[in-house]
This record gives C-alpha cells, structure tokens and sequence, in this order.
C-alpha cells in the first residue's frame, strides 16, 4: 500500500518537474516582443577612412605604406568559413570561395582593388602604367618570399606563362583572359619589370592582373610533373612549414573539419606610418563551421570575433549591442541576387523529346506573361517578411551595390491590374478564377528551388501565392540542391526556379558566362555545348554584342552605356526576374580597431591594418 | 583448426557479399539526379572547360558501368581515388577515423559501464520504484530524438558556457599543454557524449533487464534457489552467465557501429567525425567517398558479427556441438 502511494508521489513530482522546468524556459525572454521595423541605424557614412596607402622606399626596399592609425602589436582575430573548409592552398588550382579566400590570405597579387572606389591599385607591384594594350608592370625592389629568395619579374613570368597561360589547375582564369581566343602576351623588360600586352583591347585584364603570383623556385617541380601532380600539390594536409607563400600571413596549422590558423608575416612588405612592419595580428584564425546557426552559437559564446548576421537575427543582435562588446555595421546591399527563371528552352534533347512541352514553351517564350508574372510578385512583401526588412527590391541584372548599376531603372510596386492586363494582351483568359491560354490549355506549372534553404521555400509560397491570384496553377516543388543544379544545367525539364547567383560588384564582364548565348551558366536557355545552329533571340544576340563590346572598351565612362543597355534589355524582355538583394549586417567586437568597412569590400578587407586595443590583449 | 576453417569460410562469404553490397549502392547514388558538380557549375566565374576538366577527371562522361568497374579495379588495389574536389579519400579518412574512434569508444565505453549493471538491478528489482524510475528514464532516452537533445545541449553550453560549442580542441590546442590538451578535448567531447550516451544507454539497458528476466525465470535458475545458493551466486553465477549471450551479438554490432559514426549528433556538434563527413559527401554525390565509407562499413559489420559468433562459441558450449 505505501509503496503504492509513493509510486504515485513520485510520477507527481516528476511531472511537476518537468513542467516546471517547460513553463521557465517560456517565461525567461531576453527581447521584447515587439521587433523595430525600421533597419537599424548603423550605417558606415560617419566613418572617417584613412588617406589612401603610398610607396616609401628605405634601405632600397619599396614598401606599401598604410595611412590608417599606428596600432599595437599582438593578439589574434577570430573568424569563421561556413563549409567543409579549404580544399587547397593552391591559388591557381581553388575552385571555390574558401580555398580562394584561404589562398588569396598566403598570396598576393599584383594589383588589389581599392576598398572605397573599387579601382584598380598597386600591391605586390609598386606601380604600373597602362599604354592602350600595353600594361607595364613595375614590381618592388627588397620584397622577398617567406623563405628569403627575392621576388622578381621571374615569378611573375612563370605564373602567367606556365601556370595560368596553359590552364594548369583551375582553367578558368586562363579562359577569363582570352580575347576572341587568344592570350595576353607577356614580355619580361628587366628584373624588376614585366610588360603584358592584349591583342585587342580588353579592359577587364587590369583587374585580372590581381591573379595571385607563386614563387617560381618552389612552385615549378610540380608544375613541371603535369596536371595530377599539381592538382595535388599544396593540399590542406602539405606541412606549414614547408609553404613558401608572400602574403601578410603565413600558414600556421590546418586542422580538417575544424580551423585553420594563420600567423603574422614578419617580412611583409606593408609598413606603418611610424615605418613599422604589419600586420599588427598575431594570428587569424578561421573556424570551419558547418552552418550559420552554429555559427551564430559559436559567436554568442565568444568564441568567434565576426559575425554576418541575417533577416530575422538583425533585430535581436541591435538590441543587445548596447550592452555588448560588439558593434553592429550595416554594409549595404550585398552582391547576391535571388531571382525567378523561366526556361525558354525550345529545343528537343537528343532522343527527340522536347525538353520543355510545347505548350508551355509558348507562354513562356511570351514577354507579357513573363511581364505578367513581374508585375504579380509582391517585392515589397517579401522583404518585410521574408528578410525582416533587411533586403532591398531588386529589378536589375547587375546586384545594387555594383558600380555598373543602371541607376534609371526604378522598377515597380505590384500592380494585379497591369498584371492581368498583360495576360489579356498575351490572349490568355480568366474563366471561374482559372486563367487559360488562347488555345484552351490550363496554365500550370512546376517551381523549383532548392530545399533546406528557409528563405527560398519562403519565397516558393508567396510567389506561388501571388501567381495563383492571376489563376494559374503553381506546383512549388523545392529538391535537393545538387539535383536542381542538374536540371537547370543538364537535363533542362523545369518551368520555373528560384535561384541566386553573386555577381561582381566591379566588373560586369564576369557575368559573362551568365549572358552569352553559349555560355556555361544561361540558364534561362541553355544550349548544349558546342552548339551549332543559330536560334538566338533577337535580344540575345544584341547581349552577345554588348558583351563582346563591353571588354573592348578601356574607360569606365566609355563601359557605363554599354552595361547600361544590358540591364535595361533583361529588365525589359524579364528573362530572370530579379527579386530583392539581402543587406549585410556584420557584428565585430569593439575591441579590434582601424576597421574601416564600405560596401563593395565588406568588414575586414584589411586584415593587416587591424589590431588591439591596449588592456585588450591577453 | 576447426576455428580457422570456420573463419577462413566466413571470409570467403563476404566476397560475393561485398561484391553485392557495392553493385548496389553504386548504382543507387550514380542514377540519382544528383549533380557532383553543381557547386562548380553555379559559380558564374568557372568556364566551360574547367567544367570539362572535372567532368573528364571524375569520369562522368563514361557509362554508369565503366565507371563501376573503374571503381572497382582501384577498390581491389587498395586505391581509393580521390574526391570530387580533388583530395585523397584515404587521406580524408585518416583525417577522421581518429576523431570518430575516439568518441565511439568513449560512449561505448560508458553505456556498457553503465548500461549492464544498471539492466541486472532494474531486473533483480524488478517492479519497485527504483525500478520504474529506470523505466520512465529509459523512454525518454529512447524518444527523445537525438538531434534536438543535442540542439538542447549547445543551448546549454551558449548560456553557462561551461562547454564549448561544438568542435573537438580549441583554436589553440597546439599551444597548451598536455595535460591542457587532454582537459581540451575531454570538455569538447562531454556533450556529444552525453547525448550519444543518453540515447544508446536506454536500449541496452532495457535489453538486459530483459534478458535477465527471462534467465531469473527460468527453471534452472528456480532449482538453483531451491538447492538453497545465496541470491548473489544464483544471479552472477547462474543467470548472468546465460542472460549475457544476446549481449555479445550486439557487441558484434556496437564494433561495426564503431566507424559510422553518429551522422546526426556529429553534425550539430560539428564534431569532424567520419559521419558528417559521409552525410556531406552524399548529399553530393561524391561516389568515391561515398563509396569507400560504405564499404568500410560493410566490412566492419562482417567482422564484427564474426567476432560476435567467436565468441559465442566460446562462452555457449552448445554452439561448438552445433557447429560439428
């Protein structure tokens, strides 16, 4: 009997227990309930950015000298990769964002891209001319590799001769260089200088020019074996030690799935007004996370300096700054787009099969029902709800903080009316709510994007939702990643997408792959490789034009119209129709000082120039 | 000799096995729509002949079946190939089996510390309150998913910050000590542990109770009381001897168990164990990888039901007959 009562005594307290414990962690809420709708003000305008970097030459070394205040030296700086983490320390063999960024950290180029203006400025080369084809490079005198061998014209040659001019590694680079199939030619004048010319003029090579270059002593036994030995060569598991790099950090320790830790170059070539050497950093160390969510965990327990944060975080994040040891900077618009595509593919796969139905090949080949679909999308909507109001609308090709963006296109809220309006012109018509076209077919389609992506399968419902106000039928259908990827670029059976791509927000031409009619990433009309026929549209072929005149043309005045009429041709045949750019908002401990974000370089471009407070440092 | 002779038949068995096993799931991840190179083709700065590079490089232009046999004649070779993003699986393997050892036999270890002794009291106490508590423990072990425990515990270690979040050593491990360097890890490892443990802890528990129910129950077991034996030898001598069998079987299974790794807990934790690692390389397609840890795992879990079977024939004197 009594063991009874306790039996029942004790799954009574049990449950209390638990609920107890259930109704605290409703009741502990470190936010308001009510979230600010206005973006939170921390825009970089009132920052005062140091004079652009000089030449000083002492003891017959060139240095590059930095303007920004002197700081301390000492201490480490703690970021993050999302990923699975580098996949080479070989700058001419990275296929990805990490590897680049993690290479670009050991390598330097010729040239680097001014953080404010985006223009073209010296680095590893003291300085250069540029003569109509002909770009003179002057290299500095005294710079040396990690290893102490001097840094010449040598290096240089080999780089664009042997690694990148035979498409060694990563083809890529050597294809981006190619006027009407032919190659730069590069001409070494003394030790110090080297002289390239293009056989047409071709703007977007100066910028190329920031290819990073590899020292010939260490590089060229592997480069001499072929392609595999290369390939392999400066995997993440080669020995620190051995690498021979000419970055302001070298390679300290990479540990697979966990971090990659960089230490401080003592013989940089980078000084500071008192002539000291930078960086200032002891170390930097990238933590390989896997997710942002456990990126944002790792930052909450300090375990991380920087932090991008999204949508919906940027609220909490602002509320709490003022009692935290970060602060908050918003960058801007970003370089990524998202976007809705239609596949204007009107062709038959090899079996004879069309790869879209005819019947749907007609309305999408349409302009006003693409136009249509334009006008139904609710932007504004989107970015309320979707990216908690840290997004901007977006209606062109090029993303909002390019310097090539066609500033006259406004763009439109959405209008049902213009919507349905365009649809009548098209001959399709509305019957009991259910829209069908002139022959009688039922408008229903298929929308893609890849699933696990939160903000795209939002975007999928509210779409589906605004289209469905016009009657169509929307089968919103998000897949895997990898398996959207492959038919969007291999089999072609899809109707609709949602996708995103980055852009550059410097040179247009990079997008070329995206906007030439053959090129690898055309999405919205792929045509098999080493297509013959010619089925360009009539818009096409003036993109294929523009983008074979816009790299011919020098200056940047002489550029502007010709990328101008490329936006406004997409913006107004809507091939893609371009949804909202997300804004960056990055969170940065206070303690890290001469940060200096703009919009087209991010937070911390100069990582050579940051260092520690006094009483910071450990 | 009668053991090699059964061992050596065993090992013959797994060929065909092993032959299947690989035919199968090989054919399974290539006819996937699952392009290896998605990543690749998206990146609007890589050309059509880096494209056609990797494409040559990974064999994708060849039929399914060659590019089985190619597999094949390199697996038999003991040359594993190489990723889709150009590294070494071997290498990339090595990189993790350590991690993954390391944190499976440290659960292992605990669950069966605990597990066993915990089964035999929950059995000898059959019905009391200590044992309904067990009861009601090991439900909640067994239901509660392993990935939310898991979110739940790195909410536990953001708030305290007692824990690390996620990962195996700090930024830097290379810097400590070693006695540093063992405290490190140790907290690293605490709450993937935990949660690994929590949840493998209930089954074998509530297994052994079972078990040992059923041996207490027995006939053998009444007459040993009957012959007057104190309750200590009637179950450690007599009941735990038989109730332990099944238990060996699912060591076999534990062993194999030992390289999978624990997909699911690793990836919250962003512990680099093999499992995230498998997880990431069949999302996208990554065959070489893929392929290589599914037959490591093929392999582990032959040997690790052989191992079992040894050693049953070993403690269970009617097997051997059996085996004549």
């Amino acid at each position: 009997m009594i063991n009874k009562i306790w039996g029942k005594l004790w799954r009574l307290i049990f449950i209390l227990l638990i609920a107890a414990l259930c109704l605290k962690a409703c009741i502990r809420r470190d936010v308001p309930r009510h979230f600010p709708q206005k973006l939170p003000d921390s825009s970089i305008e009132n920052i005062i950015y140091p004079d652009k970097n000089k030449n000083v030459t002492i003891n017959g070394i060139d240095f590059l000298q930095t303007q920004a205040p002197v700081g301390k030296f000492g201490g480490e700086l703690i970021l993050s990769t999302i990923g699975e983490g580098p996949k080479t320390f070989n700058p001419c063999n990275s296929k990805d964002a990490t590897s680049s960024s993690m290479a670009g950290m050991l390598y330097d180029g010729l040239v680097t891209t001014e953080p404010r203006t985006g223009e073209v400025i010296p680095l590893l080369a003291k300085d250069f001319e540029v003569n109509g084809n002909d770009y003179i490079v002057h290299l500095r005198h005294g710079v040396k590799w990690s290893d102490g061998k001097p840094i010449t014209a040598d290096d240089v040659m080999y780089t664009y001769q042997e690694i990148i001019f035979k498409g060694l590694g990563n083809p890529s680079s050597m294809e981006n260089m190619k006027v009407e199939g032919k190659l730069p030619s590069i001409v070494k004048i003394d030790d110090y200088t080297v002289k390239f010319t293009t056989p047409k003029p071709f703007a977007p090579f100066l910028r190329q020019l920031s290819t990073p270059i590899v020292p010939k002593h260490y590089f060229k036994p592997y480069s001499d074996k072929g392609e595999s030995e290369f390939n392999a060569f400066l995997s993440p598991n080669t020995p620190p030690e051995e690498i021979v790099s000419n970055g302001a950090f070298k390679l300290k320790e990479y540990v697979a799935a966990q971090r990659v830790v960089f230490v401080r170059n003592p013989d940089y070539y980078k000084i500071n007004t008192q002539n000291e050497r930078l960086p200032y950093l002891d170390k930097v160390v990238y933590m390989i996370v896997g997710d942002t969510n456990n990126e944002i965990l790792k930052f909450e327990a300090g375990e991380l300096d920087l932090l991008s944060i999204r949508g919906e975080n940027v609220a909490r994040y602002k509320l709490r700054e003022p009692n935290s040891d970060y602060k908050i900077y918003n960058l801007g618009p970003d370089t990524g787009t998202l976007f809705l595509l239609f596949n204007l593919n009107n062709r038959k796969d090899s079996d004879g099969k069309w790869y879209v139905n005819p019947i749907k090949q007609k309305w999408f080949s349409n302009r006003d029902f693409r136009a249509a679909v334009d006008w139904a999308v609710d932007r504004k909507n989107m970015v309320q709800n979707i990216a908690k109001g840290v997004a901007k609308p977006l209606f062109t090709a090029e993303s909002l903080n390019s310097i090539y963006l066609n500033k006259y296109i406004k763009g439109h809220p959405k209008d049902k009316k213009v919507a349905e309006d365009s649809l009548k012109k098209a001959g399709f018509y509305n019957k009991n709510g259910i829209l069908y076209d002139s022959d009688g077919n039922r408008v229903e389609f298929d929308l893609y994007t890849n699933a696990g992506v939160l903000e795209r399968e939002a975007l999928g419902v509210m779409i589906k939702q605004d289209l469905e106000d016009l009657g169509m039928k929307v089968n919103f259908k998000p897949i895997e990643f990898n398996t959207l990827v492959n038919k969007l670029s291999n089999t072609n059976d899809w109707d609709m997408a949602i996708m995103g791509l980055t852009g550059s927000p410097l040179e247009p031409n990079d997008g070329k792959n995206v906007w030439k009619s053959t090129g690898p990433l055309h999405l919205f009309n792929q045509r098999p490789q080493n297509y013959k026929v010619d089925d360009r549209l009539e818009w096409e072929k003036e993109l294929d034009e523009i983008f074979e005149l816009g790299a011919q043309k020098l200056t940047f005045e002489e550029r502007k119209p010709v990328y101008d009429r490329y936006q406004t041709i997409i913006y107004n045949q809507k091939p893609i129709i371009y949804l909202y750019s997300p804004i960056r908002i990055a969170a940065i401990r206070n303690k890290f000082k001469n940060v200096f974000p703009t919009p087209l370089s991010g937070l911390v471009y100069n990582l050579d120039e940051l260092y520690i407070e006094d009483g910071e440092l450990k | 000799m009668e053991f090699a002779k059964y061992i050596f038949k065993r090992i013959l068995q797994t060929i065909p096995l092993l032959i299947i096993v690989s035919l199968i799931s090989f054919f399974i991840i290539r006819l996937s729509p699952v392009d290896p190179l998605a990543e690749l083709r998206l990146n609007p700065s890589i050309s059509q002949e880096t494209l056609n590079k990797e494409i040559k490089r990974l064999n994708l232009d060849k039929p399914i079946y060659i590019q089985y046999f190619s597999w094949a004649k390199s697996f038999v070779k003991g040359d594993l190939g190489y990723t889709s993003a150009g590294e070494k699986v071997s290498v990339k393997l090595k990189e993790r089996i350590p991690n993954t050892l390391l944190l499976t036999l440290v659960v292992i270890f605990m669950t069966w510390a605990v597990g066993v002794p915990l089964g035999i009291l929950s059995a000898i106490k059959k019905e009391t309150a200590f044992d309904r508590m067990l009861t009601i423990l090991a439900s909640i072990g067994m239901a509660i998913p392993s990935f939310f425990f898991a979110i739940l515990m790195l909410m536990f270690a953001v708030k305290t910050g007692w824990f690390p979040v996620g990962g195996l050593t700090s930024y830097d491990f290379n810097d400590l000590g070693f006695g540093a360097k063992i405290i490190d890890i140790a907290k690293h490892l605490c709450l993937p542990a935990l949660v690994l443990f929590t949840i493998s802890l209930s089954g074998l528990q509530r297994q052994m109770r079972a078990n040992m129910l059923e041996v207490l129950d027995s006939d053998y077991v009444k007459f040993a009381r009957a012959k007057g034996l104190s309750e200590w030898k009637v179950v450690f001598k007599h009941a735990l001897r038989n109730a332990v069998n099944p238990m060996i079987t699912l060591l076999g299974f534990e062993f194999a168990g030992l390289l999978s790794g624990a997909a699911l807990t690793e990836y919250v934790f962003q512990y680099p164990g093999l499992g995230r690692l498998i997880l990431e390389a069949v999302m996208k397609s990554d065959i070489n990888l893929v392929m290589a840890s599914l037959m490591m795992g093929t392999i582990m879990l032959i040997l690790g039901n052989l191992i079992a079977d040894i050693l049953l024939m070993i403690t269970d004197p009617r097997l051997r007959r059996g085996g004549e």
